[in-house]
């Protein structure tokens, strides 16, 4: 059979039926709400920016992954690819003059270039957050601590949070006393995770035993002893002040009640240019892939001249919800309302007053039988369906039960339940 | 302690990998030889194996369908998946070079434009970039020493063990781009979320790696 092109949609992208919609939406708002809790506040941005402007938080290398335009002027536009670089360019912009430190929230569509086939979606949705305009270690504090309740809002059930310092890799590199070159391709290795090209090449330079043991034992630097394990291997003065940021995290994460949800893990491997210090990532056992992903990055709103530090993270939606078995679960109104001939008007009454009282209700708008509509309702699991006759309700109850009441009773609530 | 997945690759690297695994204590000797079943679970419970094709087997590692797998460098290198690459496992030995039909090898340099039939289209598009050389690519996938002699291409890339089959198709080479051997890779959670388990395999994969170098093969 011919699979003719509307019945497609582009690789990579989705459409949510209504169950999957109120999923996405119940993490979203879960999400937001815990942020607003916190003080931080929702902005929007637009979905297209300026190829330039995104370019200019990405990083020139990020402009393959971009779905660009061509705007009528000439002007190339792109989709947004993630909300930080947007969220910098607003807070340099519009909120230059806004006493600091910002707390700012969003949750939004983005959009990446993936090849197809890869099983990567190219639209998916975000939520997450920024402070900006504070470069302590309280703001991480804070930051790290909110990406748990993030999770925990967001209703993962088993999760933990992987917290990591650029610092420290940067550190090990540094001391590592290579030429500029081999620098660049031993970083490039590590980012790519290429512990095996990176043991060949530090072989090769008989760079400092200490730093070459500690960078190969990366992949095992993780967990309560992963701060002393690293002390041991490696005494350099370049992290040392990495090492007492993450041990003086630790004790404000105790304090904020939410260590039991983070492992220090000294791998956790993220973009060097981009970050500057503290990194962390969200998995879950029931996931290949982080839920969650951030850090500070101190850098970027330089480049939309302010400089400002910033620390934030962004969760991945559609990926909680399919670490998360939930039940796909049926879905029906409250309750359905049919009517006889001539008592529209009083059913529709009857409707409204039952969604102010917060009901959710379905008016029978085909016309059917009284008889097919009751069954059907209460077969997809309507709590009860009602006909409207005249000034009486009948009332048919999903349980079994027939009553009939007064319809000037119905509306004023009085006797909607069953006494 | 939690089962954990590894992917072995069927095909050339099968052999070394089923090697590897039962040196490290996993299987006993040559007990994959007689099932054709593509899920093993390892003689002492604490992992299942399972087959899949070398092009796949990055994938599988990459989801998160397998915490570990062993993968060729030359498809490491093609795919750039966002896995660790933890151990050199020392077999499967080759070579990614650029051969030409021993007519053409001489002056290939000036030859432009230039066509190049290859398996790996993405290290060979790579490699011509990085000379500054525009190059057209023909992806395929099998069979590449059969193109320069159609007239499909100028040239191939491809992998090289002995040289044989360069030298049965008259094929010269002209420049080396990498050297492969076997590699164990792990999904970035699963090193995180089964950290405990996960690194007890490496851990036994790699003493089965140094047991092996050590002793000399007579």
């Amino acid at each position: 059979m011919r699979l003719e092109r509307w019945q497609q949609i582009p690789t990579g992208t989705r459409d949510l039926l209504p169950d999957e919609t109120a999923r996405v939406r119940q993490v979203a708002t879960g999400v937001l709400e815990r942020l607003r809790r916190w003080g931080y506040r929702e902005v929007t941005t637009p979905t297209l920016e300026y190829l330039d402007v995104l370019v200019l938080g990405e990083g020139s290398a990020a402009g393959d992954q971009l779905f660009k335009l061509v705007d009528r002027g000439g002007e190339i536009l792109a989709l947004r690819p993630e909300m930080t670089t947007s969220v910098a360019r607003l807070v340099a912009t519009r909120l230059r003059t806004a006493p600091l430190p910002l707390r700012l929230a969003y949750a939004g569509q983005v959009f990446r270039w993936r090849e197809a086939g890869s099983g990567r979606l190219r639209e998916f949705p975000q939520v997450g957050c920024e402070l900006i305009g504070a470069g302590t270690l309280e703001a991480d504090a804070e930051i790290v601590a909110l990406a748990v309740e993030a999770l925990e809002a967001a209703g993962v059930g088993q999760f933990s949070i992987s917290l990591g310092h650029v610092g420290f890799l940067r550190g090990l590199l540094a001391g590592l006393r290579l030429p500029e070159p081999e620098l660049e391709d031993a970083q490039a290795l590590l980012y790519q995770k290429d512990f095996v090209g990176l043991r060949a090449l530090l072989e090769r330079h008989r760079a400092a035993a200490s730093h070459v043991n500690a960078l190969l034992a990366l992949p095992t630097l993780r967990g309560p002893a992963a701060l002393a394990e690293a002390r041991r291997l490696v005494d350099a003065p370049e992290i040392q002040a990495v090492m007492a940021d993450l041990a003086g995290l630790e004790r404000m994460l105790r304090a904020y009640g939410v260590w039991d949800a983070v492992t220090v893990d000294l791998s956790i491997i993220r973009d060097f240019d981009y970050y500057t210090g503290i990194v962390f990532e969200g998995h879950t056992a029931a996931l290949g892939v982080p839920l969650l992903g951030g850090g500070r990055y101190d850098r970027l709103l330089e480049r939309f001249g302010v400089s400002w530090p910033a620390t934030g993270f962004a969760v991945r939606v559609e990926r909680v919800l399919s670490a998360d078995d939930g039940d796909a679960g049926g879905w029906a109104p409250d309750a359905v309302v049919a009517f006889d001939n001539g008592s529209r008007d009083a059913a529709l009454a009857c409707a409204r007053a039952l969604r102010t009282r917060g009901r959710t209700v379905a008016v029978e708008v085909q016309g059917r039988a009284w008889e097919d509509v009751a069954a059907e309702a209460l077969a997809r699991g309507a709590r009860r369906a009602l006909l409207v006759r005249g000034q009486t309700v009948v009332v048919r109850e999903r349980g079994g039960g027939e009553r009939t009441v007064a319809l000037e009773e119905m509306v004023r609530g009085e006797r909607e339940e069953e006494t | 302690m939690e089962t954990v997945t590894i992917a072995i690759p069927s095909g050339r690297l099968l052999e070394g990998t089923m090697q590897t695994l039962e040196a490290a204590g996993y299987f006993a000797p040559g007990a994959w030889r007689t099932t054709r079943r593509l899920i093993l679970p390892s003689t002492d419970g604490t992992s299942r194996c399972l087959i899949a094709k070398p092009v796949d087997l990055l994938t599988y590692v990459e989801h998160g369908a397998a915490d570990l797998g062993v993968a060729g460098k030359d498809t490491l290198l093609e795919q750039a998946q966002d896995v660790y690459e933890l151990v050199d496992l020392g077999f499967g030995f080759c070579r990614g070079i650029v051969a030409f039909p021993a007519a053409a090898a001489e002056g290939w340099e000036r030859k432009s434009p230039l066509r190049i039939a290859t398996k790996y289209p993405r290290v060979t598009e790579r490699y011509f970039w990085s000379q500054g050389r525009p190059v057209e690519i023909i992806a395929m996938h099998g069979s590449v020493e059969l193109a320069p002699q159609v007239g499909l291409a100028d040239g191939i890339m491809d992998l090289v063990m002995t040289g044989r089959t360069l030298e049965e198709n008259h094929l010269v080479e002209v420049a080396e781009l990498f050297r492969s051997t076997a590699r164990l890779v792990v999904n970035r959670v699963s090193l995180r979320s089964r950290a405990a388990a996960v690194q007890a395999v490496v851990q036994r994969i790699r003493s089965a790696v140094a047991r092996r170098t050590a002793v000399p093969s007579v």
